[in-house]
């Protein structure tokens, strides 16, 4: 089979360059809450604590993909317009905005998916960065090989699903599809995996992609629960995991320089704090459990980046001096010669720019495939003609039978 | 749609390299010298990558260096050009005792001196002058045989690996330096900790610096060049701050603070500029009260951040100044020249600078060449693996004209037109990102049975329930018929 024989060629010449074994350079986090409606604020006061909580570790704005599906700040239930609050003691505002001093907020929320826009094609879409040209840069997660993911989810779910805004729902066999395209494309070192939902831990069985540490809060046929109401929001303001995950974050990891390890906040998940089972999965990281438990808390949480400090740069800047010095004297002598030629030197980026602009509209987003769905249109009229048929002609043959 | 031309073989990468001898002293000479370090370069086994050309140029040294400036403007994309890599000049010089070389650093140019009166023969200095050229080539083909590793391009060739610790130096090397792209965006920011320094003459600063060095990339990618000042930049509050030092009297950072020390949250930083990565470039200015401010560690004042920039702290000697003059920002400029070359992947030897960037352009081009290539696997195995995903006619178009690209690029490369294969590499890539990102290839690939059954049973109940009723019916009246034929015949008997 010539076919066969051409995909095992295509397998045979492009391995599969192993993810590098190198640290990691930059630090992603997708926070999702998948809930809408007043009484799912704790979902959304969730997602808002943890991207308080990497925006506080120095993960930058334009490195947080928040999905928010609804705005519980400005809901007309909420007696505290304009906050959102994650304790009853409401010492701390998740949605202040007013700047860093007064509250230690973080100086505004950027939701780059909210309302209608959190879907599960979305989701996906953001994971495997397949959008149309348009889709702003903002909003994409351009991680690479070097890029650890944290990606965190709430919101109601089941066995092997998690709903998303009552109309649809992801399943945990999407997820790890989309992971393992990721995986495919580099785009990730390594990957946290977090849900806090019911049955959470079914969600990340289907996993196959290495480098991936999962963790869910509750096992297979139990509930999650919600940690406690405050009497004045009118409903529960946070979920019993993620609240210990928060207690945890913010007691130990005060600064860029603590030093904790993903083993111990995994402990710190006992079934008297969270009242269900949460569960971890490390076998497909490699290294397995072990290597998983000593990775920092700070690697995936926080954007500790790798510092090279430069030692005897002295000699070095001379040398530079010295380089650039004539580089500046052969262009001011060729200058003459340099204008012509300059135009030529530039062309061949410039037609690939131009080449890839000009592809730029072809690539828009064509999800309705036209031609492909009139033909099953037809196949399906074609069927349900013929199915009427055959019932027609069943009842006139009883009818006959009957005159008969 | 017409089958693209497919190559026959896989591409064997291989890396022509023309050298250029001049033998000022004894142009009669040249032809035997140049032959003599061919021989020696090809029967260097470290260089299977590379297959050496030594061409004797009898012209006069004076017009070929002038020649050899025009080299360097001729046109990379004409498809006669043959990238000259080196130029060698022999000059007698009976003032130096052994024989001495020195290495241009804006053109490729050795020049070899050696004593006249000296009884070297021509196959001592053939070996001298192969074994400069070995040295010269070292790093890339190091670098080269690194970035091949693992691929099919190396099934079937002993390439030789380099050592663990080169191999540490390597990785360390690639962590460090941005992924390829065509366009850059460079961001230099100043940032204060009080008033002032309020404002800085970049402009003229990166004219005489930075600027002679992007036009020199140029022929690798594009660069664009953004500037701010933010006043009143505060750390940020997740680390422990600057310390005073009593004994060396100055404040100093922590190692565990340099990390932490870019604020992302309230520092002006996006890169929220385009396509293409940012390289940031941050200068710091300390307030008055915590000048100096050094890094603990060694007294230095600049770091760099893998795939991210540098930073550098800048303590003005004396008062604060109102502004930042072209004077105070020359040896920043002149570091951030350093931490751009480092972040853009050139090497750091041999010593010149024309021969690093053709260097940089040579690695450049295999590693794209090997990424578009690895895209197109991940591509072919996720078609093989997710097989319920629809792949559109374009992905088809896009993965052929990558091919194509990659052949072309092949072909470039054998020819010694490192310019075209680098461009042709990058098309490749790019067409092989296209297919791969297909905005179109999304959609849930998973449904389980329980939702199958309880979209198709309201559909199909309905209409299934009176078939299979009349069936049953027709049936029994059949089989009732054939009976009654049967009694009927066994009576008629």
């Amino acid at each position: 089979m010539p076919c066969q024989d051409g995909d095992e060629a295509v397998k045979r010449t492009l391995v599969a360059a192993p993810l590098a074994d190198a640290v990691h350079t930059s630090n992603w986090a997708v926070l999702v809450s998948t809930s809408r409606f007043w009484f799912n604020y704790r979902h959304l006061a969730n997602t808002l604590s943890l991207y308080r909580t990497v925006k506080r570790l120095g993960i930058p704005d334009n490195q947080i993909i928040l999905m928010l599906p609804d705005d519980m700040a400005c809901n007309p239930r909420n007696t505290f317009t304009g906050s959102v609050f994650n304790d009853k003691s409401r010492l701390l505002d998740l949605y202040d905005d007013k700047g860093a001093l007064e509250h230690l907020g973080m100086g505004g929320i950027e939701v780059d998916y909210r309302g209608n826009e959190v879907t599960v094609e979305n989701f996906i879409r953001l994971l495997t960065d397949r959008w149309p040209t348009s889709h702003p840069h903002s909003k994409r997660l351009m991680t690479g090989p070097q890029s650890n993911v944290l990606i965190y989810m709430t919101g109601h779910g089941g066995n092997e699903f998690l709903k998303f805004q009552d109309s649809e729902e992801i399943s945990s066999f999407d997820l790890a599809d989309a992971f393992a395209q990721m995986y495919e494309k580099k785009r990730y070192h390594e990957l946290l995996f977090m849900i806090d939902t019911c049955q959470a831990n079914t969600m990340y069985n289907a996993f196959y992609s290495p480098g991936v540490i999962a963790t869910g809060s509750s096992a297979k046929d139990q509930s999650s629960y919600s940690h406690h109401a405050d009497q004045d929001v009118g409903v529960a303001v946070i979920d019993r995991w993620t609240y210990f995950y928060l207690e945890f974050l913010e007691t130990y990891l005060n600064s860029t320089a603590s030093d904790v390890r993903l083993g111990e906040l995994f402990d710190y998940q006992t079934y008297d704090r969270v009242h269900s089972d949460a569960g971890v999965r490390y076998d497909l990281f490699p290294g397995g459990e072990l290597a998983a438990r000593e990775k920092r808390v700070l690697d995936f949480f926080g954007n500790v980046q790798g510092v090279e400090i430069e030692d005897g740069l002295k000699s070095s800047q001379i040398d530079w001096k010295k380089d650039l010095e004539a580089l500046q004297k052969l262009a001011a002598k060729v200058e003459g010669e340099q204008e012509d030629v300059e135009g030529v030197h530039d062309s061949p980026i410039a037609t690939a720019a131009g080449k890839l602009n000009a592809s730029g509209p072809k690539a828009t987003l064509d999800m309705a495939h036209a031609s492909d769905s009139f033909l099953k249109k037809i196949a399906g009229a074609a069927s349900l003609v013929v199915l009427g048929g055959a019932w027609m002609a069943s009842s006139a043959l009883t009818k006959q039978a009957a005159i008969k | 749609m017409p089958p693209a031309e497919k190559p026959k073989t896989a591409c064997k990468l291989e890396y022509p390299v023309y050298v250029r001898l001049i033998v000022e002293s004894d142009p009669t000479q040249a032809e035997s010298l140049a032959a003599q370090v061919e021989g020696l370069l090809r029967a260097d086994d470290g260089f299977a990558l590379y297959d050496f050309h030594v061409t004797p140029d009898a012209s006069n040294a004076t017009i070929a260096f002038d020649a050899l400036r025009t080299v360097q403007h001729t046109d990379p994309a004409s498809p006669e050009h043959k990238e000259s890599a080196l130029t060698v000049n022999v000059k007698a010089d009976s003032s130096v005792k052994s024989t001495e070389t020195t290495l241009w650093s804006w053109v490729p140019l050795l020049e070899v001196r050696h004593n006249p009166g000296d009884a070297e023969d021509t196959a001592t200095l053939a070996v001298f002058i192969s074994q400069v050229i070995h040295r010269i080539f070292t790093e890339e083909q190091n670098t080269i045989s690194y970035l091949l590793e693992e691929t099919a391009f190396t099934s079937g060739r002993p390439i030789k690996q380099p050592s663990p610790e080169i191999k540490a130096e390597l990785d360390a090397k690639k962590t460090r330096a941005f992924k390829y792209a065509s366009t850059y965006h460079l961001t230099f920011s100043l940032f204060t900790s009080s008033a002032l320094p309020a404002s800085w003459d970049v402009e003229e600063a990166l004219e005489s610096t930075i600027q002679p060095l992007i036009n020199r990339f140029s022929g690798i990618s594009h660069f664009t060049v953004d500037t701010q000042v933010q006043l009143y930049a505060s750390f940020s509050p997740s680390i422990a701050g600057p310390q005073y030092d009593d004994t060396s009297r100055e404040w100093q950072l922590q190692r565990s603070d340099l990390s932490g020390f870019i604020n992302a949250a309230e520092w002006p930083l996006s890169p929220g500029i385009g396509a293409g990565p940012t390289i940031n470039f941050v200068l710091f200015v300390p307030s008055q009260d915590q000048s100096p401010l050094v890094i603990a560690e060694n007294g230095g004042n600049s770091w760099l951040i893998p795939q991210w920039g540098g930073v550098q702290i800048l303590n003005p000697a004396g008062k604060q100044p109102d502004k930042l003059t072209a004077h105070h920002l020359e040896p920043v400029m002149l570091t951030f020249a350093d931490q751009l070359s480092t972040l853009l992947g050139l090497p750091s030897s041999p010593p010149s600078l024309a021969l690093r960037i053709q260097s940089l352009t040579r690695e450049r081009a295999t590693s794209i060449i090997v990424s578009a290539s690895s895209t197109l696997g991940a591509l072919a195995r996720l078609s093989l693996k997710l097989k319920s995903i629809a792949i559109p006619k374009s992905v088809a178009n896009s993965v052929d004209e990558t091919l194509h690209h990659l052949d072309q690029a092949c072909r470039a490369l054998h020819a010694g037109q490192f310019h075209k294969a680098l461009e042709n590499a990058r098309t490749a890539e790019d067409e092989a990102e296209e297919a791969f990102f297909e905005p179109s290839m999304v959609g849930q690939v998973y449904f389980p049975d329980e939702h199958k059954v309880a979209v198709y049973v309201p559909l199909l109940g309905p209409m299934g329930v009176p078939l299979v009723m009349v069936l049953v019916k027709e049936l029994r009246a059949f089989i009732k018929r054939l009976r009654e034929k049967k009694s009927q015949k066994a009576k008629d008997e």
